[in-house]
């Protein structure tokens, strides 16, 4: 089995339209969650939201594509940060093109986040907009495949939650077994009235910043936001600069309820567990967790739970989510990249708005920034319909 | 890998085999629906009432299987859409009520990964898990998955399948995109309509895979996928794809080609007939009708050719006398997404 290593990163999120902005936020403890600008639903007046800090035509402006038609804000914040990680890995356009790069995205609300369009033209109200061929999720991954001529695999996952921690141990097992030997990894989502809505019905929408791992947690905000990784085989990353290693990978599913976690946290250990065995370490081998922390009531004592089961006490852990608000299927490669952040630059972030811990366990994120020595990372991403996922990333 | 049991629901009688007993179902105009069998043992009354439709043929397609095997250790599922109609309840209601309260069922069965979830669910299966939605390769992704897990030997036996439904609302948008033929014609007459558009189908198709023989229906030896060739390297990836699973010209007897009546697409079936003369052809959307993930029934009736089933004269497009030993099934969506998947007899 071959080695995995990231060797580009590219990130967008509310807290920053590129890496370096998101680091400095990350450092300031700056959360980019605040009133809404640009989504047009009526929570916008009573509820804060992570969203990307431009609007949807700079970030068009801003990427010079061949063809815009029929692109959404989600397909141009794939595009983004797309562009950011093929940059920082150097790679060519016949590298990206080459039949063996696969390109294994992930996305919940794809297209649909033109929520209006989708209604009119689903009810036959329009005469069919632009954007009648853009709904489904895996819209952005042909329009990137096209627009840089991708000819190997491309895919893209939705389990919903957790959909691009999946993307990632999707990639890395490609390459693992040879049958890639790069592979681009990651996922997007944007804000529309669909999920703020879907969210809202569930009562887990939080009209306050939201406070993950804190007892008196009132549930989550919704965010939106883009990462792509570059993988790279041991065989071909050469004197190439890298930036961590995908170490190990675990998926289960937790076989409870829908949109819940069984209150054991079944399929946490087993997720938590098959990503140590698959990365060959111990469990006090982990330095820090950058937990799934939506601050539902559901996941965040459920998570602990899990991590009580797996650890012997507790790593010290935090929820990123604070800053970029729950981004839906991007949130597993967010996160990705800011654990290797935390590798890179041997630097732990703080959780913010935690301030009494859950009682049953007593245990505080991070609280303020911190400088650590961070060598291997586990990163969590949980979804509806139980699916679980678990990334070791380690220092390269 | 080996397909060691299957099930499918589909707009013929599948789910009880009896397609292979010569009952070749016609449709008129370009809306092709499942025949459902009764899910009344299988789905608590409450619990099916509250189903969309991808949710129900996806339950109802994969849970016999389960049940009846038992020791099923993931569950892989691909889907365009999922419950794309489930998707739009929700979003009229938004619109209806202005964003005020709502009731988050269809929200929750909207997600694709929902399908997977609530097989799990009610297996209480809580092993590998995953939902690919790569439209039109999506079938073929499931299939890789499947792949790379059993090469690192943790598991032996999973659950693949495709499920899309025909919804009303999925079939406008995509009647807008184009996709559907203006005229109504038979679906005996589907394959040689040489018009624009194909006709909107739907099913669900799940598959046993096993790393063990016993038992085995045929053999899933491998799959390919790719998106936006240019036509002269459709053939070659063809050539490759065999040669990489050490099957040669000869060897090949059989190609099973997703001809959808679309002139703007089939070509591509054409240009592969032509580069392997000796085969015989089998077609299977004038059966199903065309959508996203058709190649899952195609993998369905292709396993069943192999097991030895009689072979609907409906589906010989071109006949080469030869009695079937590997059958290469080519399915692309819009010309855009092409999937290869290579079944051998065992």
């Amino acid at each position: 089995m071959k080695k995995v290593f990231v060797t580009g990163m590219g990130v967008i999120s509310a807290i920053g339209n590129n890496t370096a902005e998101n680091l400095t936020h990350l450092r300031n403890g700056k959360t980019g969650i605040a009133k809404a600008k640009y989504v047009r639903s009526n929570y916008a007046q009573t509820h804060p939201f992570a969203e990307v800090k431009s609007s949807t035509e700079d970030l068009k402006s801003r990427l010079n594509l061949k063809t815009t038609k029929g692109l959404t804000r989600t397909d141009y914040i794939a595009f983004t940060a797309l562009k950011e990680a093929v940059e920082n890995s150097q790679l060519t356009l016949k590298e990206i093109s080459s039949e063996n790069t696969a390109f294994i995205s992930a996305s919940t609300i794809g297209g649909m986040c033109m929520t209006d369009q989708l209604y009119e033209d689903a009810n036959l109200i329009s005469s069919g907009s632009e954007f009648v061929e853009s709904y489904p999720g895996s819209t952005h991954a042909l329009k990137i495949a096209k627009e840089y001529h991708l000819s190997g695999v491309v895919n893209t996952i939705n389990t919903a939650c957790s959909s691009s921690a999946n993307a990632i141990m999707l990639g890395a097992k490609l390459i693992k077994s040879g049958r890639a030997t790069r592979a681009i990894v990651g996922g997007t989502d944007s804000l529309g009235k669909f999920s703020i809505n879907g969210f809202n019905a569930l009562q887990i929408l939080s009209n306050d910043h939201c406070a993950p791992f804190d007892e008196n947690r009132k549930g989550l905000n919704l965010g939106e936001g883009a990462a792509y990784l570059i993988l790279e085989s041991e065989e071909i990353v050469g004197t190439k600069k890298t930036y961590a290693e995908i170490l190990g990978y675990g998926n289960s599913n937790d076989a409870f309820h829908p949109s819940s976690l069984s209150e054991d946290a079944v399929g946490i250990v087993e997720c938590i567990s098959k990503a140590l065995k698959s990365a060959s370490i111990n469990p006090d081998e982990v330095d820090y967790i950058n937990a799934h922390g939506t601050a539902t009531g559901n996941n965040d004592i459920t998570e602990l739970t899990g991590i009580n089961k797996v650890f012997s006490g507790f790593p010290p852990f935090n929820s990123t989510k604070s800053y970029t608000g729950h981004t839906l299927g991007a949130a597993g490669a967010i996160e990705a990249v800011y654990s290797i952040l935390s590798i890179n630059n041997n630097e732990l972030f703080s959780s913010l708005n935690c301030n009494t811990p859950i009682d049953k366990f007593n245990q505080l994120p991070i609280k303020e920034h911190i400088n650590a020595n961070v060598k291997t990372v586990l990163s969590n991403s949980f979804g509806f319909g139980g699916n679980c996922t678990s990334l070791i990333i380690r220092e390269s | 890998m080996y397909i060691t049991d299957l099930y499918s629901i589909s707009p013929q009688k599948t789910f009880d085999n009896s397609l292979f007993d010569g009952n070749v179902e016609v449709f008129h105009g370009n809306k092709y629906y499942a025949i459902e069998p009764d899910y009344t043992d299988l789905i608590p009354r409450g619990l099916l009432r509250r189903m969309g439709k991808a949710v129900r043929i996806g339950i109802g397609a994969g849970m016999p299987l389960i049940e009846k095997q038992n020791d099923i250790e993931g569950i892989i599922i691909g889907t365009a859409t999922g419950g794309l109609d489930d998707c739009i309840k929700f979003l009229n209601q938004i619109v209806e009520y202005d964003e005020g309260t709502l009731t988050p069922t269809n929200f929750v069965q909207s997600t694709p990964n929902s399908i997977g979830g609530h097989l799990a669910l009610m297996s209480k299966n809580t092993g590998y898990n995953n939902t690919h939605m790569g439209i039109g390769t999506a079938f073929e992704s499931t299939i890789l998955d499947a792949l790379l897990l059993f090469e690192e030997g943790e598991v032996s036996k999973l659950l693949i399948g495709n499920v899309e439904e025909n919804s009303p609302h999925n079939f406008n948008i995509d009647e807008f995109a184009g996709h559907f033929k203006a005229e109504e014609i038979l679906s005996s007459e589907l394959l040689g309509s040489n018009t624009e558009g194909s006709v909107c189908g739907e099913g669900a198709n799940m598959f046993v895979v096993s790393t063990n023989k016993e038992n085995a229906i045929c053999e899933l030896v491998d799959v390919h996928q790719f998106t936006y060739p240019t036509s002269c390297n459709i053939e070659e990836r063809a050539t490759q794809f065999l040669e990489k699973n050490d099957i040669s010209l000869n060897d090949l007897d059989s190609l099973m080609l997703g001809f959808c009546g679309d002139l703007r697409t089939d070509f591509w079936y054409t240009d592969v007939m032509s580069a392997f003369p000796e085969t015989t052809v089998y077609s299977y959307k004038n059966l199903v009708g065309e959508y996203p993930t058709a190649s899952g029934f195609a993998t369905w009736l292709a396993s069943n050719i192999l097991d030895g089933k009689k072979i609907p004269k409906e589906i010989i497009y071109r006949d080469a006398k030869r009695a079937p030993q590997n059958i290469l099934i080519y399915n692309n969506y819009l010309g855009t997404q092409h999937g290869f998947i290579l079944l051998k007899k065992v």
